[in-house]
C-alpha cells in the first residue's frame, strides 16, 4: 500500500530576469518553486493507480520523492507503513522503478546487469539465479540475455529494465511511462505484464500520457497539474465529474478547470 | 557493506576493461606510446647529432688573399667544402638558401696586423636558429687551432718556449673543481624532473576517461537514477566508483613507470661508461617509493574528477569541465621542472609540486626520508579530505538532479 500525505517539494527559484509579473508562474512562491504542492493520495495492495497530467506537472518529482532519490520538503509518503525520509533503504528493497529514460549499462549482458542489481538487492546467488530464469522466461528473454545491451533492440531493452525492476520480486511497482517509444507488439508485452502484477497482489503506479492505457488498466487516478493534485478518483468518476465520455477529454477538462481554480 | 562497493567496484571495472577508450588511456599510451615515442625521439636527436658532426660544411671565403693560410686550413680541413659566391653581400642570402653553411670575411689589414702582433677579427657568418647545428663549433675549431699557431709563436718571441711557461703566462689562476655532487645527483637534477611530470600527466589520463564515463555518463544513459534507487548508502557507490577510477590512474601511472624502468634495464645495458652507472644506480627499492608516491596522487585526481563529474548534466560538459583541469595536474608538476625550485619544507607543503620534487629527489638518490613521509602523510590527508567531499557533494539533489 502507497500513501502519500500532504507532500510538497520546493526548489530554490530561478531569477527569471525580464518576464512581466503577469508571466510569473503560480508555482514560485518567494525565493520558493514548489515542483509539487501539498499532494495526497493512497493507493491499495492489488490495485492499479494511474498518475496523469502534463507534462512539468511535477509527476517525475513526486516519482523521485516516492523512490527515495528526492527528499520531500513538507509531508511524507509511506509503503507499507514504511517512511521514505525514516527509512530508505527499506522503501527502495520494497519497490521496483521503471522510467523510459532509465538507461542500461551498455558494455555488460543482460544477465550480467540483472545479476548486478539482484546482489546489490543483498540477494543470495541461488536465489538471483532463480529469480532470474524465472524472469527471462517469463518476459521471453531467454534468446538475447547473454547478448550486450548496446546490441538489443528498444523491446529487448525494455524488457531487460523490467527484468531489473522485479529482480528482488517488490512488493510496490512504480512504472514511468513504460510503453513510450515502444512498438505495439513491445507495448502490449508490458501491458500485460502490468496487468499480471496486479493479479499477483503487487501495487502498481502508473504513469503515463496515453488514456487508453489509463482506461485499460487503471483502478484509480491522481492527476497532478502545475505541482496540485487536481483530481483524485476511479475512472467512472472522471468521467461523471466532467461528463466526458472519452477519457482524453474528460483530463483535459479537469486540467483547464485546475487552471481556473488556481488563477482565481 | 563492503560487498555493496565491492559488487560495484567489480561491475564497473568489467565495464572500464570493456571500453576502448580506457583502455587506450590505461594501458596503451603509458606501455606503449611513450617508449616508442622516447625511443623515436631519442634515435631522432643521436641522428642529427651525428649528421651535425660529420656532414661536409659549405662555406665561402672573402679575402683568402690577405690570409691564405687560414684559407688553406679550411681547405685541408676535412669535413668542409668551399663554395664561390659572387660577391660578400651575398653570404646572408646562401646561408638562407642552404648554399653554404657559413661565410668568413677576412679583413684587407690582416696580414700586416698579424705581422705587427696585432689581433685580427674574422667576420663570421652562420645561422644559429638550429639547436642541433655544430657549424660554429666547428669552423671555429679551425680557426682556433691558426691562432693558437700565432699565439705560440708570439709567446715563443716573448721567450717564453715551453707549452707549461705559457699556460702560466695566459692563465696565472686556475680552478681546480672539486664537486660533491655524485653524477647520478647531478644527472637527476637535470632529467629528474621530467620524469615525474610524465607519470603525473599519464596517471591524469588514466583517471579521467572513467571518471567522466562513471559520473556524468552514467546520468546521462539514465543509469544513476536506478542505481541510487538501490538499497544502498550513497557513500558506498562514491566509495566503488572512486576506486574504480582509482585503479585506473594508477595502473596508468605504475605502467609508465614499469615500461620506462624495462626501457632503461633494457636499454641501459646499452649505455655504457658514467651515465650506465647511473642508470644502473637507480635501485628497485626507489622504483618502490616513487610508485608509493603515485598512489595518493592517484587518489587525489581520482576524488576531484569524480566531483566534477558528477556535477557535469553530460559526457560532453564533463569533457570540457575536466579538459581545463588538466592544468591542476599541468602546472604543480611543471612547477618542479623549474631549476629553482628545490625540495623544502615549504614545498614539501604544495600538493603535486610536492610529490613530482620527491619523485625527482628520489631519482637524485638525495632524497630526506622525513620529508618523503611527510609528502606521503599529507597527500594520502588530501586525498582523503577530497574523497570526503566528493562523498558530501553526492548526497546533494542539486548536483545529482541538475537541471
Amino acid at each position: 500500500m502507497i500513501e502519500v500525505d500532504r507532500i510538497s517539494k520546493t526548489f530554490r527559484h530561478r531569477k527569471h530576469k525580464g518576464k512581466a509579473p503577469h508571466q510569473k508562474d503560480k508555482r514560485e512562491d518567494g525565493k520558493l518553486f514548489y515542483a509539487v504542492r501539498n499532494v495526497t493520495f493512497r493507493a491499495e495492495a492489488g490495485t492499479i493507480l494511474g498518475l496523469l497530467g502534463p507534462n512539468g506537472a511535477g509527476k517525475t518529482t513526486l516519482l523521485r520523492m516516492l523512490s527515495t532519490a528526492l527528499k520531500p520538503s513538507e509531508g511524507t509518503a509511506r509503503f507499507d507503513g514504511v517512511d521514505v525520509v525514516e527509512r530508505p533503504l527499506d522503501v527502495r528493497r520494497r519497490i521496483g522503478f521503471l522510467s523510459d529514460n532509465t538507461g542500461l549499462y551498455g558494455r555488460l549482458t543482460a544477465r550480467e546487469m540483472i545479476e548486478y542489481y539482484g546482489k546489490l538487492h543483498g540477494l543470495e546467488q541461488a536465489k538471483i539465479n532463480k529469480r532470474m530464469d524465472e524472469l527471462f522466461s517469463l518476459l521471453e528473454m531467454t534468446a538475447f540475455v547473454d547478448k550486450r545491451n548496446d546490441s538489443l533492440s528498444s523491446g529487448m531493452k525494455q524488457k531487460v529494465s523490467i527484468a531489473r525492476t522485479l529482480i528482488h520480486d517488490p512488493e510496490v511497482i512504480i512504472f514511468d511511462e513504460p510503453t513510450t517509444g515502444l512498438d505495439v507488439a513491445a507495448a502490449e508485452a508490458i501491458l500485460k505484464f502490468i496487468e499480471s502484477c496486479k493479479d499477483k497482489g503487487k501495487t502498481v503506479l502508473f504513469c503515463t500520457h496515453h488514456m487508453h492505457e489509463v482506461d485499460r488498466l487503471c483502478d484509480f487516478v491522481v492527476i497532478l497539474h502545475k505541482g496540485w493534485l487536481c483530481f483524485e478518483g476511479s475512472i467512472e468518476q472522471m468521467r461523471s465529474d466532467t461528463g466526458q465520455t472519452h477519457l482524453d477529454k474528460a483530463f483535459l477538462t479537469l486540467i483547464d478547470s485546475s487552471e481556473v481554480n488556481h488563477a482565481a | 557493506m563492503r560487498l555493496n562497493i565491492l559488487t560495484i567496484y567489480l561491475k564497473e571495472m568489467k565495464e572500464v576493461l570493456r571500453d576502448r577508450k580506457t583502455l587506450i588511456f590505461m594501458v596503451a599510451l603509458p606501455t606503449l606510446v611513450v617508449p616508442v615515442l622516447m625511443n623515436i625521439m631519442i634515435g631522432f636527436i643521436v641522428r642529427a647529432e651525428k649528421k651535425a658532426q660529420t656532414e661536409t660544411l659549405t662555406f665561402a671565403i672573402f679575402g683568402s688573399e690577405h690570409l691564405p693560410d687560414l684559407a688553406n686550413a679550411f681547405s685541408e680541413e676535412e669535413g668542409f667544402e668551399k663554395v664561390n659566391i659572387p660577391i660578400q653581400e651575398a653570404i646572408a642570402s646562401a646561408i638562407e638558401e642552404n648554399k653554404i653553411k657559413f661565410g668568413l670575411v677576412i679583413p684587407q689589414t690582416a696580414r700586416v696586423q698579424l705581422e705587427r702582433d696585432e689581433q685580427v677579427a674574422v667576420q663570421f657568418y652562420y645561422n644559429n636558429a638550429s639547436a642541433t647545428s655544430k657549424v660554429k663549433n666547428r669552423a671555429s675549431k679551425v680557426i682556433r687551432e691558426f691562432s693558437e699557431k700565432y699565439r705560440s709563436e708570439r709567446l715563443a718571441g716573448l721567450g717564453l718556449d715551453t707549452p707549461q711557461e705559457q699556460e702560466h703566462l695566459l692563465n696565472p689562476v686556475t680552478i681546480e673543481e672539486h664537486n660533491t655532487a655524485d653524477l647520478r645527483e647531478v644527472l637527476g637534477e637535470r632529467v629528474g624532473g621530467m620524469l615525474p611530470y610524465l607519470f603525473i600527466i599519464f596517471c591524469f589520463m588514466g583517471a579521467m576517461y572513467p571518471a567522466i564515463d562513471l559520473g556524468a555518463g552514467e546520468k546521462e544513459r539514465g543509469t544513476l537514477e536506478t542505481l541510487l534507487l538501490a538499497p544502498i548508502r550513497r557513500y558506498q557507490i562514491v566509495l566503488g566508483k572512486f576506486l574504480v577510477i582509482f585503479t585506473t590512474g594508477v595502473t596508468a601511472a605504475l605502467l609508465s613507470l614499469t615500461s620506462m624502468g624495462v626501457m632503461l634495464a633494457t636499454k641501459g645495458k646499452e649505455i655504457t661508461g658514467e651515465l650506465g652507472e647511473v642508470i644502473a644506480s637507480v635501485s628497485v627499492v626507489d622504483l618502490v617509493l616513487i610508485a608509493a608516491m603515485l598512489i595518493p596522487t592517484a587518489a587525489m585526481f581520482a576524488a576531484v574528477l569524480l566531483s566534477v563529474s558528477i556535477y557535469a548534466k553530460s559526457f560532453k560538459e564533463a569533457s570540457a569541465y575536466c579538459g581545463p583541469l588538466n592544468f591542476l595536474a599541468i602546472v604543480p608538476a611543471f612547477i618542479a621542472m623549474l631549476p629553482i625550485v628545490k625540495l623544502d619544507w615549504y614545498w614539501a607543503m604544495v600538493p603535486i609540486t610536492n610529490i613530482s620534487l620527491a619523485i625527482k629527489e628520489l631519482i637524485k638518490g638525495t632524497m630526506n626520508y622525513e620529508m618523503f613521509t611527510a609528502i606521503l602523510g599529507s597527500s594520502v590527508v588530501i586525498a582523503g579530505a577530497f574523497l570526503f567531499f566528493c562523498s558530501r557533494w553526492f548526497e546533494r539533489e542539486a548536483v545529482l538532479f541538475r537541471q
